[in-house]
């Protein structure tokens, strides 16, 4: 066996797999506490994406720099996202929230269509090319960087649902809403700074995104599949499975890419492939908590 | 309604099929072009909302329609078989799909479908990518245009169609089939409990869904005369399925065909004033409808709309 390759595709796979954990750390935050599918999470990372190439392009901000610019904007937009459309179907039907969701991922994805055309739009900043020799492996700079910021932003996340008051109260609510407004958490409310936290932390993975890959409008749908991918290996509503589904995500797209026949184009259709998989092998998802 | 034979609705109907019968006489090339598309739509829809009604909701109904489009247009290639031929295959082998695919996953309750059915459509469209020598690739599949490019002989093919998914649907609606979904959709356990296996009712409602919209697969690629991958299994067909009939009215004969009506008029407009994203009002009219109108049209007019006039005559 070619170890050179081989190493080479284990950094890659756990480079990007860094990103799909930040891409999909807010729709676990979303569905772990108020129990929400959001399939326009991907539009939210799409317009953090959109935001960084437009601060970059026009303002010439680095893209590491407008990370919290994009995460503040998208903070924003999440807010009277959460307000006037989710608020109002918290208790209905699974479905609902479904077709709910689906229908804004729909709007944007088309918003950003008309706005901004269909093009691929890339960040290419002068440290694009750099690349970091590390014995046998190549590890290029961005992706390097890239990957250290979805590991802060991660554990970040975890410090505030642990330490912070306000991420307490997620974890209470998410734990049993009912109690959680006994004993004088305003449940509301902290739907509300959970749905603004997951919709910051789309955009700041939107602004990783848009530095490894191309930005066009459809590239939050095609990171929502594989968040989804990726919930369903690791189980719903969990960090750690989260991270644990994005590790796997990562390997299998980077060896796939590697070693099969005209891998890279196969291995976009690794993340449908597994969730139709996991899902016929094990109906509840790989690591198998029950969520209606 | 009472037992005595409905002269009203039979008289209604043959108005209507007589109008359908002369409707191309009277209209132009473009309008016949539209309404074709919109029959289409329709019957995209309503096959949609049969599986809908067993409270599953597909994301994914453009696997299939990708499965009868290839098939009718891969078969002509291949053999040169009969356009109508080729849809008709095309219509069994994504109805053999969907039971194999409904075997496989309508276990699984409510967003797990859901998620599986887009999955589904997009691991088809990767497969198709990728293996150019089969199935084309990314440059597509092109056919001859159906009956020799005559616009009307391809409406009147599409209005049998229409009317035999309408005619189903009305047989479901008025069959024991109906209670059954509907014990299914409203609860799954209890549905159980009563003797219904929910998982058979289920498979059941998938395949009849798939047989209507794989023909409508294989009608669109030879009325189109060139299909691409990411067309026939994108996401825009998928959202299209399920979007009229929301919009219309879920669960309803007339939801879906008035649903499409209103859409496809606000589309068309749109795609004259805007290049790209036409399909915004999609996303718009998912929001507003699961907001404000749950319902959709139907609903609204028989709340809404009929007590008024009602409260007139009395």
């Amino acid at each position: 066996m070619d170890w050179a390759s081989f190493l080479q595709s284990l950094a890659n796979g756990i480079l990007i797999a860094g990103l799909y954990a930040a891409v999909t750390l807010g729709l676990t935050l979303v569905l772990g506490v108020m129990g929400i599918v959001n399939f326009a999470h991907g539009e939210l990372v799409m317009l953090g994406a959109y935001s960084t190439f437009w601060l970059f392009t026009l303002l010439g901000i680095d893209p590491m720099l407008s990370i919290p610019m994009s995460g503040l904007i998208l903070f924003f937009i999440g807010l009277p996202i959460y307000r006037f459309t989710i608020r109002p179907i918290l208790k209905d039907p699974p479905l609902n929230q479904l077709l709910l969701t689906l229908g804004i991922s729909i709007f944007l994805q088309n918003l950003a269509m008309i706005l901004w055309k269909a093009d691929s739009r890339a960040v290419i900043t002068s440290y694009s090319g750099m690349s970091l020799h590390l014995g046998m492996v190549h590890v290029g700079l961005t992706r390097l960087v890239t990957f250290l910021i979805a590991v802060t932003l991660t554990i970040f996340l975890i410090l505030f649902l642990y330490k912070a008051r306000p991420g307490r109260a997620m974890r209470a609510v998410s734990e049993n809403n009912t109690a959680s407004w006994l004993i004088g958490i305003n449940v509301q409310k902290t739907y509300l700074l959970a749905f603004g936290v997951a919709s910051g932390l789309a955009g700041a993975s939107g602004a990783l995104v848009s530095t490894i890959m191309y930005t066009f409008p459809m590239v939050g749908f095609k990171l929502s599949l594989k968040a989804f991918c990726i919930l369903i290996l690791g189980g719903l509503g969990n960090i750690p499975g989260a991270l644990f589904g994005s590790l796997i995500l990562g390997l299998t797209e980077s060896f796939v890419g590697t070693y099969a026949p005209e891998g890279s184009g196969w291995a976009e259709g690794i993340s449908f492939m597994l969730i139709m998989v996991i899902l016929i092998i094990k109906p509840t998802g790989l690591a198998g908590t029950r969520r209606e | 309604m009472n037992r005595s034979f409905p002269w009203k609705t039979v008289f209604l109907l043959v108005a209507l099929a007589i109008f359908m019968i002369f409707y191309p006489k009277w209209v132009g090339s473009y309008f016949l072009h539209l309404t074709v598309a919109a029959f289409l739509t329709m019957i995209l829809s309503s096959s949609w909302d049969i599986l809908a009604r067993t409270g599953q909701v597909s994301v994914g109904q453009a696997g299939l329609f990708g499965i009868g489009a290839y098939t009718a247009a891969l078969l002509f290639q291949w053999i040169h078989l009969q356009p109508v031929l080729g849809m008709l295959a095309g219509a069994i082998l994504a109805m053999g799909v969907a039971t194999l695919l409904g075997y496989l996953t309508l276990r699984l309750r409510g967003i797990y479908f859901s998620i599986t059915t887009i999955a589904f459509s997009e691991a088809l469209s990767v497969i198709w990518l990728m293996t150019p020598s089969v199935t084309g690739g990314a440059m597509g599949v092109s056919s001859p245009p159906l009956f020799g490019g005559n616009r009307e002989h391809a409406y009147y093919l599409i209005l049998v169609a229409l009317a035999l998914v309408i005619f189903v649907v009305w047989l479901i609606e008025s069959s024991r089939l109906n209670l059954a979904f509907t014990a299914i959709r409203e609860n799954e356990d209890v549905a159980n409990v009563m003797g219904i296996n929910p998982t058979r009712y289920k498979i059941l409602a998938f395949m009849i869904s798939a047989f209507f919209t794989g023909f409508a697969g294989g009608f669109y690629s030879h009325y189109n005369t060139y299909i691409i991958p990411h067309e026939v299994f994108g996401l825009g067909i998928s959202i299209g399925c399920l979007v009229m009939p929301i919009f219309g009215g879920l669960y309803t004969i007339t939801g879906p065909i008035i649903g499409t009506i209103v859409i496809k008029v606000i589309e068309e407009y749109l795609r004259v004033t805007i290049s790209y994203g036409h399909q915004i009002a999609y996303g718009l009219i998912l929001v507003v409808v699961v907001l404000f109108m749950p319902e959709g049209l139907v609903g609204l007019w028989r709340r809404r709309i009929l007590p008024l006039f009602n409260r007139d005559q009395g």
